[in-house]
């Protein structure tokens, strides 16, 4: 079984997982008003360290952000007696933005999240090569059941999980762009929420595998699934988030759940969706919260944070309130906590939602009333159908290099007006989408012929790169960087989330299975295979887009996919 | 009015990167959303930031956006009351 061996929330109301607690269950926030803030022209809300914190945080040779992971799983490591770093031990960081700070004037070493999650397994003496999930809003979720998945396989026995994201101008106006923030604290679920909050905080989930002990908390289940409807918007009836929900459930009995804790970011149409979905799910009757209202949304933190302390809260008994909310404003049938209520059950659940059209769930139960009911397929190597890999100038279909089109242009236009030509979504996408979209388009020609777009919830997107989303990062700074000419672009910042890639390759293909966009240091093709084989161990999928797809910049991308299956 | 018309059209075309798509090919009272050209929910907010660029309007309120959208006749004629530059 998977256990929780120990944790760390480190985050404006507190240092540690029991002083957030502690927080929390005063009704703390550490949400303000800030006026002029960076420069920039409109107020907002947010949850910021103080410089103070941040004098108390700082660690020589290590910036904001690892700094940060660094204390965050030092602080973990110190409640177990498990020698976890020396151990098989993987190590995954969920982030969004990383060290976005660095973008102006750093070398690509400076910038990139792989290169963060190198200097910090270095400082921590991890020798594990770090993984990076870069899953939008749902990173935190999607890096426990990448940590599952990778325990299960059997070949590490501990898996150090850490989430974090630091707040700066770049992320702030962006979300602003979107008309997604409110200058006021949030109310999650509220009939009066305006928009979100964003936060910064670190998290760390140490799992193990193994027996656990009585009292401790074990991984029960956990599903990704992606609407396949739109990078932005979710599923007015929370398709996606439903379809999570379920198949991360599994057969537990619901009446034995303590409370869902929601995404719940205070927008008009998140908690909207995330109600119809816990109704469409049949679990109206179980208790739900939200805790954005204590910290905002801390992003690639927030998955993991909001896990951590809502295990430690019904461990104290408590389902906490949640802060900002007074009378509902969504149509979904949900029990909404809006004061702290006595716990009951068993049984946690985390629910999330992400652009890209991603969802994910995650259920942990107390041993040793918790179950492992999970029915995982005993381990079969998928089979490759077919391979596309397109490079500057080249093309290659199953190894075999492809004539490109001799049209002038930019060649992916070209290779896109040639071969696909019906999908002007094309157009707007940055170059990582195109690159991606394009080699899943030759793939599925090759592979499905015209019997295309029928609806596939079996049918998953695992991707994986280095330059996580830079060319799109560098090209929102642009319309950021001049006071004089200050016009955040919305759709430009969208794409500042690598996985967004995978959202239009499900979107375009009406994929409902789990998508999600890993970085590495580099293209270790033994490690893609390692995670793309423990994820074909879910259950659920049994088809996969799968591979490589980087873009530094107009010269240096690829793309190296493969379509994968089980064998019947 | 016309000459208004036609560098929105071209803006447009240009902010929303409707490559395939001419001036002459939008209709002036077609809805520019769903059916129409078929624009979204991000298209719709980099159209306020082409509005508050271009023009010098500041739309507030995401949801007052929508009437102005309606057509390129009708934000041609919100543009021309309302413009700062």
């Amino acid at each position: 079984m998977i256990h929780v061996l120990a944790d760390n929330i480190t985050s404006p109301l507190g240092f540690d997982t029991a002083e957030n607690l502690r927080q929390v269950s005063l009704g703390r926030s550490a949400i303000a008003r800030h006026e002029g803030m960076w420069d920039l022209p409109e107020a907002f809300a947010a949850s910021l360290f103080s410089p103070a914190q941040w004098e108390q945080l700082h660690l020589p040779g290590h910036s904001p952000f690892e700094a940060l992971v660094v204390r965050s799983i030092r602080e973990a490591l110190t409640h177990t007696a498990a020698d976890v770093v020396a151990g098989r031990t993987c190590f995954i960081l969920s982030t969004t933005k990383a060290n976005i700070e660095a973008l102006q004037s750093g070398t690509p070493a400076d910038i990139l999240p792989a290169e963060a999650a190198r200097h910090i397994a270095d400082s921590l003496g991890l020798k594990a090569t770090p993984i990076v999930v870069c899953n939008a809003c749902i990173s935190g979720v999607t890096a426990q059941v990448l940590a599952a998945q990778m325990l299960e396989s059997g070949q590490y026995d501990y898996a150090i999980v850490a989430g974090c994201d630091v707040q700066s101008k770049f992320i702030v106006s962006g979300f602003q762009s979107l008309k997604a923030v409110s200058d006021a604290p949030c109310r999650p679920f509220d009939l009066e929420r305006r928009g979100l909050n964003l936060g910064e905080a670190a998290a760390t989930i140490i799992l193990a595998a193994g027996q656990p002990a009585e009292g401790e908390w074990v991984y029960e289940g956990g599903a990704m699934s992606n609407d396949g409807l739109h990078i932005t918007n979710p599923s007015p009836k929370g398709t996606g988030s439903a379809a999570a929900l379920t198949k991360a459930l599994g057969d537990l009995d619901k009446r034995d759940i303590t409370f869902i804790n929601v995404h719940g970011t205070a927008t008009l149409y998140n908690d909207q969706m995330e109600s119809k979905a816990i109704e469409a799910a049949g679990l109206a009757d179980v208790p739900v919260n939200a805790l954005k209202g204590y910290y905002g949304h801390t992003m690639g933190a927030a998955g993991i944070l909001e896990t951590i302390l809502s295990l430690h809260a019904a461990d104290s008994g408590t389902v906490p309130a949640s802060r900002g909310f007074e009378e509902a404003g969504v149509s979904g049938k949900v029990r909404i906590a809006g004061h702290p209520q006595p716990a009951k059950g068993h049984h946690v659940v985390k629910l999330i939602s992400g652009f890209g059209g991603c969802n994910g769930a995650v259920v942990y139960g107390k041993f040793p009333q918790a179950a492992d009911t999970r029915c995982l397929p005993p381990a079969t190597a998928p089979r490759a159908e077919h391979r596309v890999r397109i490079l500057p100038g080249q093309l290659y279909v199953d190894g075999v290099r492809q004539p490109l089109p001799t049209t002038e242009g930019k060649m992916l236009t070209q290779l896109y007006k040639a071969r696909v030509g019906d999908y002007p979504k094309f157009y707007k996408m940055d170059l990582l989408g195109k690159l991606g979209f394009l080699a899943a388009e030759l793939l599925l020609q090759r592979s499905e012929g015209e019997d295309r777009f029928c609806e596939c919830d079996d049918t998953a997107v695992v991707l994986f790169n280095h330059s996580s989303s830079i060319m799109a990062d560098r090209e929102y700074l642009g319309s950021i960087a001049d006071a004089g000419n200050f016009f955040p672009s919305p759709s430009v910042f969208v794409y500042t989330l690598p996985n967004i890639v995978t959202g239009e390759i499900a979107i375009r293909n009406h994929y409902h299975g789990a998508t999600a966009l890993y970085i590495l240091p580099d293209k270790d093709e033994a490690l893609m295979q390692q995670i793309v084989d423990a994820a074909f161990r879910d259950g659920h999928t049994r088809r996969m887009i799968a591979g490589w797809v980087d873009a530094m910049d107009e010269e240096n991308f690829e793309a190296d996919l493969q379509l994968l299956t089980l064998p019947q | 009015m016309e000459s208004l018309i036609l560098e929105l059209k071209q803006q447009i075309i240009e902010a929303l990167n409707l490559e395939d798509v001419t001036p002459e090919e939008i209709d002036n009272d077609a809805s520019l959303f769903g059916e129409g050209l078929g624009l979204d929910s991000i298209d719709a907010l980099e159209l306020i930031v082409l509005m508050e660029k271009n023009y010098g309007i500041k739309l507030k309120d995401p949801a007052e956006s929508k009437e102005i959208f309606k057509s390129i006749n009708v934000m041609a004629d919100y543009i021309a009351k309302n413009r700062k530059k």
